[in-house]
């Protein structure tokens, strides 16, 4: 499954716009519900204090009413009388208590400003003009209601603001009331309010986080498979590689084939031939005419260059006998061309192993000693072939030079630096799950190819008569 | 070499090789010998296998690169099945390790493609006659580098009987699959064994497998 790398880019753009969308939505929607949900509570909130509010000034009333059955508005102590029961009348700390006027806004009792005691307060006025006693009568006159307004409060020495209740008490002509400061109710739904903005950045955060972990998940994703790509990308490359030798090797062995098996073939049955002639023209007494003789020479010579061409394509020895007797044909070439000694040593068994690792390490065999004809100046030269502990080996070493390189030692130096045709057999011994290392120093140099056996552990055996 | 041999012994030859066309320039060549009788030709290494057993020529002319199964493999199989068949190599295959691999299956004689038939005739009746014959070229070879192999490198055959060995089958069912006698395997066995100087089974079971000739 090939994911091109546009695909991850609309998936990231995807997930911020995403993101984007949820957080206004989300936050707008909390935001309406939350507030719905304030302005809800506020009102039950306050509809419950009216209520309270009313209970009070009820209980108050009735119990004037219980104490003074009897209504002497103007009577010094029963205002005495009264007024100590309104100051005892106290609830919910400092901030709750009653007041009492009468229609003429003459306070009969302040259980918190007692200075105001006997003074008339019907010009007292809000900030915005509002006649609070004035309107506080009214309302009492009217039935009860309430009046929202500014006043101190008794536990901060602050305005603040107030909601009372008042009522008329008739056989008195007095007003009597009482409220409660809102900062209290206000500060609740403060607090609930906070709580609320809380939520709702606790919720913009997890959004934020959700968002950016998927991007980051998805830029994470999309990292690994790339890796995993390229690694199998790699590995179809090498394997396109190590098919191209292949081919090339298969496609080798083919014409060396066809040359071997094919045209000399036929140039030998057109020998004897040639011979056949002869034997005719002797024994009917006639010589030999010279073009014959020179067909029959020529001949020989086509039919030496057509097989020294085929072996170079592909050694016919290597399918037919083995790598070993392929490497003994190579030593003794060598050997007879550069006057160098080789000692060779094989395993007693043959035939183990399959034509593409038998054509690689041919090669190898091939290529190390074409370095030490040209380069080593060696006197001798050993090839181990081997098979020990489940491992195939083979090694040639020699007492030549080394690589010679003046400004480093080769020593520890990867195949890669020593020269391309060693490096593409490192690849080929790798594609047979094996291994090619070089050790070389001034005394000499030793080039060595592992295979494991089980890479070639049937062969013989299936491919057996 | 003009004139016939007196050698009048009639030498029946079987011709092996996958190519036609020497097969009949041979022939024609030989016909104008009158103690060769070329009694049949085959192409590959497997009917050579079954040819000989029913004609049962003196010698056979046996190519080496051939379809299905090698000159080389069939010799050996041959010297086993019939002791009176000798067996001449005709390859252009000039390199030693085809001579020595082709002696140790045991063959009686190497000559190249390229000789002429004369030297084919006295290879031919040489051989019959029990001796071995090389081309001159190749003699001259064998002189600087004589056969070793032979102690060493186990045959083909051996090499199978050892891989059917190290599996556990006995002689005796060996001899069965490879339609060969008990006495052929029991040699063959003691051979393996002198070659790889190892005495007990589970040696060679032990050098089979990390040869990688049979799985563990």
């Amino acid at each position: 499954m090939i994911l091109p790398i546009r695909l991850f880019y609309i998936a990231v753009i995807q997930v911020i716009l995403t993101s984007i969308v949820i957080y206004f939505f989300v936050s707008s929607e909390y935001l309406t519900l939350s507030q719905h949900n304030l302005k809800t509570l506020e009102t039950f909130l306050i509809n419950q204090k009216k209520q309270e509010l009313k209970n009070y000034t009820s209980l108050a009333s009735a119990a004037i009413k219980h104490l003074h059955p009897e209504a002497e508005p103007n009577a010094k102590s029963k205002q005495l009388a009264i007024r100590n029961l309104i100051n005892e009348l106290l609830y919910n700390g400092d901030d709750g208590y009653f007041f009492v006027y009468d229609d003429k806004g003459v306070n009969i009792a302040h259980p918190k400003e007692p200075q105001r005691v006997g003074e008339s307060w019907w010009e007292l006025e809000s900030d915005r003009g509002n006649k609070i006693i004035q309107r506080l009568v009214n309302n009492a006159k009217s039935g009860g209601d309430y009046l929202h307004y500014q006043w101190s409060k008794p536990s901060n020495k602050k305005v603040s603001n107030k909601m009372s209740y008042s009522i008329y008490l008739k056989d008195w002509q007095w007003m009597l009331g009482t409220g409660i400061y809102l900062d209290d109710v206000n500060q609740q739904l403060a607090s609930i309010q906070e709580k609320i903005d809380q939520h709702i950045n606790n919720t913009k955060e997890i959004i934020l986080i959700i968002s950016l972990s998927s991007i980051f998940i998805i830029f994470l994703f999309g990292w690994i498979i790339n890796l995993s790509h390229k690694k199998k990308a790699d590995k179809k490359i090498n394997e396109l590689g190590q098919k191209i030798i292949n081919l090339q090797e298969d496609q080798h062995r083919h014409i060396s084939r066809e040359l071997h098996d094919g045209i000399v073939q036929i140039l030998v049955s057109i020998q004897y031939s040639i011979e056949a002639t002869a034997i005719y023209l002797t024994q009917s007494k006639q010589e030999k005419p010279k073009p014959l003789i020179e067909a029959d020479k020529n001949l020989r010579i086509a039919i030496q260059e057509v097989r020294r061409i085929s072996h170079n394509l592909h050694p016919r020895v290597l399918d037919e006998l083995g790598l070993s007797a392929a490497i003994a044909g190579l030593a003794k070439d060598f050997s007879n061309q550069t006057k160098i000694n080789i000692s060779l040593t094989k395993p007693k068994l043959s035939k183990l192993l399959p034509d593409d690792i038998n054509i690689s390490l041919y090669r190898v065999v091939q290529e190390s000693l074409i370095n030490i004809e040209k380069h080593a100046q060696a006197t001798h030269v050993t090839i181990d072939l081997s098979v020990e502990n489940k491992w195939l080996t083979l090694t040639i070493t020699d007492n030549g030079i080394g690589f010679n390189d003046n400004n480093k030692n080769r020593a520890g130096a990867p195949i890669e630096s020593f020269g391309i045709g060693l490096r593409n057999l490192k690849e080929r011994i790798e594609y047979h799950c094996g291994q090619l290392k070089i050790c070389t120093s001034s005394k000499g140099t030793s080039i060595s190819a592992i295979i494991p056996s089980h890479v070639f552990a049937y062969y013989f055996k299936n491919n057996a008569q | 070499m003009e004139n016939q041999k007196t050698n009048t012994q009639m030498t029946t030859v079987l011709l092996v090789d996958d190519h036609p066309m020497v097969q009949d320039g041979l022939t024609a060549c030989l016909s104008y010998y009158n103690d060769i009788k070329i009694i049949g030709s085959t192409q590959d290494g497997k009917s050579a296998l079954t040819q000989a057993n029913i004609l049962k020529p003196d010698v056979i002319l046996m190519d080496i690169s051939m379809p299905d199964m090698n000159g080389i493999d069939a010799t050996e199989i041959i010297t086993e099945q019939l002791a009176s068949t000798k067996i001449l190599i005709f390859s252009m295959h000039d390199s030693l390790e085809f001579v020595n691999s082709a002696m140790q299956a045991g063959a009686s004689g190497y000559i190249l493609k390229d000789t002429g038939s004369a030297e084919v005739y006295l290879a031919i009746k040489a051989v019959a006659s029990g001796k071995t014959h090389f081309s001159p070229s190749i003699a001259s070879a064998l002189l600087e580098n004589p056969l070793k192999d032979g102690k060493e490198k186990l045959t083909t055959r051996e090499q199978v009987v050892l891989a059917y060995i190290a599996q556990g089958l006995s002689s005796k069912v060996v001899a069965k699959k490879l339609d060969i006698s008990f006495r052929t395997v029991e040699a063959h066995r003691r051979n393996i064994k002198a070659k790889l100087q190892i005495e007990n089974l589970a040696e060679l079971i032990r050098y089979a497998v990390n040869h990688g000739l049979i799985d563990s």
